[in-house]
């Protein structure tokens, strides 16, 4: 109990992280974190989240995201990670 | 005209009240905000609960201190109005530390935030369970402290600070876990 007291991993399933690329259509669109998180209607400490990973979104949050940044949810998230330049 | 300001009785927050803390309006709390500072202030907290259930052991006390009847009165009364205060303020920093979240209802937070504020109330059942066993165990057991008394120790500081505690706790875990809020 003290070490899930102590541990600060919000994943939904931790063993499975899911990995995505936010970060990355999110700058290309020249939108700060803050307007993201207006748009998808969500807090900007999430966003903060999402980018590094440390949280795993619901499918509904998922597809707005996919939606507010012009991408195919599959292009954004995946279960395995990103290779670099692709 | 004027959006009305939504009260939430059982949460205790008003809809104003909750967006303003999490949309960092008043940037004089932005120092509360950081995972040290917070676990700090969990730690005043926590003695100060402590302090205010120590008013239960105010007999025992003054008996070994040998103090004449105003200076016990003047003392006890300072000490405990000041105590309960600081309680109550650490406990309103608290809430703003954690952005109120701990409080707040479903509609004004997000997923991630419904889920921590869950996780936390979880982990407060837990250790609020543990707190009221003990508590319990103290007044069926303990020599020094017992309900409903006319004279000497009474419990009744001892649940003061339980209620404090229930109520802070689920800021309280919020605070120390979390690394950003």
């Amino acid at each position: 109990m003290l070490h899930s007291i102590y541990a600060t991993s919000m994943s939904r399933n931790p063993e499975e992280p899911v990995y995505n690329r936010i970060e990355e259509a999110r700058t290309a669109l020249g939108l700060s974190r803050q307007e993201l998180a207006d748009k998808v209607g969500v807090h900007y400490q999430t966003i903060g989240y999402l980018e590094r990973e440390e949280y795993s979104p619901s499918l509904v949050l998922a597809l707005r995201i996919s939606s507010v940044l012009n991408q195919e949810i599959s292009q954004l998230f995946s279960l395995t990670p990103f290779k670099k330049g692709k | 005209m004027p959006k009305k300001n939504k009260i939430y009785w059982l949460e205790g927050v008003t809809e104003k009240g909750v967006k303003a803390l999490l949309a960092d309006q008043n940037p004089k709390y932005k120092w509360l905000r950081s995972q040290r500072n917070r676990r700090i202030l969990v730690v005043l907290v926590g003695i100060g609960n402590v302090l205010v259930a120590m008013g239960s052991y105010w007999p025992t006390l003054k008996t070994n201190l040998d103090l004449t009847e105003v200076a016990e009165i003047t003392i006890f009364s300072v000490t405990a109005i000041f105590v309960i205060f600081a309680a109550l303020m650490g406990y309103l920093f608290l809430r703003i530390s954690v952005r109120g979240i701990a409080d707040a209802p479903n509609e004004l937070l997000d997923e991630r935030q419904v889920m921590i504020r869950d996780t936390s109330y979880r982990y407060s059942y837990q250790i609020m369970g543990f707190l009221v066993m003990m508590l319990l165990l103290l007044m069926l057991f303990g020599r020094e402290v017992q309900m409903f008394q006319p004279e000497g120790n009474d419990g009744s500081y001892l649940l003061i600070s339980l209620l404090f505690t229930f109520a802070a706790m689920p800021s309280m875990v919020l605070g120390w876990r979390e690394r950003d809020i």
